[in-house]
């Protein structure tokens, strides 16, 4: 794998200088305050009752999130809903990009190897999608403290935590498929459209009772602390990732680029 | 003898569509070969078949003596090009640009971006956002990364898009000094004959898929079309003492006679003798030779051109 640090130095280059981590960054961090401003209103009557419809929402949150062990939890599930739809973002730009600015001719006819070019692509979604989950991480548990959640001791808050990094680890490795739509759907149209489509079918798949074999119901099982989660499940979601970054590498060294 | 772009029977199918078909290129190093067609001639096609983007259907190609096959990565360190639009990320500055492309060929060293930055005049620009700069200077960055590493063989679409007059004039002398000095062979593409007949040493015309035609930039001379066209007081007069003489003459509408056999074209003033002995003196001789633009559609089909014997 050579030039692989010039890539990932390329690849950080156009992200930083494009702004776009810094707009998914606040992006992301609308979870965290939203879940808190929910809880904040429902704990505060004389406010939800001038909110109407956000009270009732608010409430719902407020149910399942009491202390700090369910609030982490609802963490868990906001990254593998929310998060996933925000990383195949990420995704999409960092491939889909080359496509609709038309960069990708200049990357195609050089002396280094496809696989350090996508190597570096996937690294750099995966690097970006974890520190947003560390963004939301930090913002959840600073938003936690100040409205004064209860039952917060130092191991629940650090399994909370683990949790939802978990969650985030498992999406971040179910995204990478969508690195071949946003390569051969040249843009953003098709992955995005394609996310969409996916967390329907996960609703679906879920309810019917067979979301542990659908690769992108696992984060969200895994969120909700399904103990009956399998191993199979796991290399269901590690295969998928493997696959889609396997798929994406021979589309890029065999689709015919014309465009 | 070395050729650095040897293709053989090189064809491109999509579905019914013959994009470029029974391809025979020989173009020999140091030369500046411009392959000229109409939009949709199959220019970028075999570009990008040369370049490995794209799969042939038929045949094959070898440039610097390696066989292209679809994502390989040689034999694209001495290769530099420019395919289409000079695209670039719109949001690094042209420094940067450049650094990416010096990046994507290792063993280049840093000072060959600000060598090249100098070289294409891009100085004043280094620190702009290649997302704010003009279609010529854009075109200049285009080129830039394209000669970033010393190709030894040049692949360029269109290389005067959208350059001034003073920009094509340059780009011009400094892609024969490339080719004078340092032996670097051009590859270009245009659809624009008067400006590739002061490039190129050897032109190939494609139509529809096609090579019709590689010529020479002086059998390129030859073969347009001339004719002597002269007036006189009495142009049927003069008409009849020219077909009297034995020269096919023809009285065009607009009362000037045109002459288009070898020997008038090549003697005018034998005409202008023969003329005067007769009494009736032309009062304008002039030869014209076809246009450029004119012998290139003649030769595609799609212009009526000079008519000559």
């Amino acid at each position: 794998m050579n030039n692989l640090s010039d890539m990932i130095w390329i690849e950080l280059r156009k992200a930083i200088r494009s702004r776009m981590p810094l707009w998914t960054a606040l992006g992301s961090l609308f979870m965290p305050l939203g879940i808190t401003f929910l809880i904040f209103v429902s704990k505060n009557p004389e406010i939800s009752q001038k909110l109407g419809l956000i009270s009732a929402k608010a409430n719902l949150i407020a149910y399942s999130a009491t202390d700090w062990q369910s609030y982490l939890g609802l963490f868990g599930l906001l990254i593998a809903a929310g998060g996933f739809i925000l990383f195949v973002l990420i995704i999409s730009w960092v491939f889909g990009r080359e496509f609709s600015d038309g960069t990708v001719k200049d990357m195609l006819a050089v002396p280094v190897q496809r696989s350090s070019i996508l190597l570096a692509k996937f690294i750099i979604v995966a690097a970006w999608s974890a520190a947003l989950t560390i963004v939301i991480l930090i913002a959840g548990l600073i938003m936690g403290a100040i409205i004064n959640l209860p039952g917060g001791s130092l191991s629940i808050i650090f399994q909370g935590s683990a949790l939802m990094v978990i969650t985030a680890c498992l999406t971040i490795v179910v995204v990478m498929p969508f690195a071949l739509f946003a390569s051969a759907g040249r843009g953003y149209l098709l992955p995005i459209g394609a996310a969409f489509l996916t967390l329907m079918m996960t609703n679906v798949v879920a309810l019917a009772g067979w979301g542990e074999y659908f690769p992108w119901a696992v984060p969200g099982l895994y969120a909700q602390g399904k103990s009956s989660l399998a191993l199979i499940s796991f290399l269901i979601v590690f295969l998928t990732g493997l696959v889609g970054m396997i798929a994406t590498y021979f589309w890029w060294k065999y689709a015919d680029q014309s465009r | 003898m070395n050729l650095p772009i040897e293709t053989e029977d090189l064809g491109k199918r999509y579905g019914d569509v013959r994009a470029v078909e029974h391809l025979s290129l020989r173009v020999a190093e140091g030369e500046i070969y411009a392959f000229l067609g109409l939009n949709g001639a199959g220019k970028t096609t075999t570009m990008r078949m040369l370049l490995g983007m794209i799969r042939p259907t038929t045949g094959y190609a070898t440039v610097l003596q390696t066989r292209v096959r679809l994502g390989s990565r040689e034999p694209w360190e001495s290769v530099g090009y420019l395919v289409e639009m000079p695209h670039c990320y719109p949001e690094l500055s042209v420094y940067e640009n450049l650094e990416v492309a010096r990046r994507l060929h290792p063993g280049v060293p840093r000072e060959a971006v600000g060598r090249i930055i100098e070289r294409l005049g891009l100085a004043a620009y280094v620190d702009r956002r290649a997302g704010n700069l003009s279609q010529g200077n854009a075109q200049r960055l285009g080129l830039a990364k394209a000669l970033l590493h010393s190709p030894k063989l040049l692949f360029l679409d269109e290389p005067a898009n959208g350059l001034d007059p003073a920009g094509i004039v340059e780009i011009r002398e400094l892609l024969l000094e490339l080719t004078r000095e340092q032996g670097v062979t051009v590859f270009m593409c245009s659809h624009i004959l008067a400006e590739v007949s002061r490039l190129a040493q050897r032109i190939g015309i494609i139509h529809n898929g096609r090579l019709l035609q590689e010529l020479n930039v002086d059998e390129l001379e030859q073969n347009r079309r001339r004719r002597l066209l002269l007036r006189a007081r009495d142009i049927e007069s003069a008409h009849r003492a020219l077909i009297a003489a034995g020269q096919p003459a023809e009285i065009l509408q607009d009362g000037t006679i045109e002459l288009k056999s070898a020997s008038s074209v090549e003697r005018p003033d034998d005409i202008n003798c023969l003329l005067v002995k007769a009494g009736t003196p032309p009062t304008q001789l002039m030869v014209e030779e076809e246009e450029l633009e004119q012998y290139f559609l003649r030769l595609v089909g799609m212009d009526g051109g000079l008519q000559n014997e």
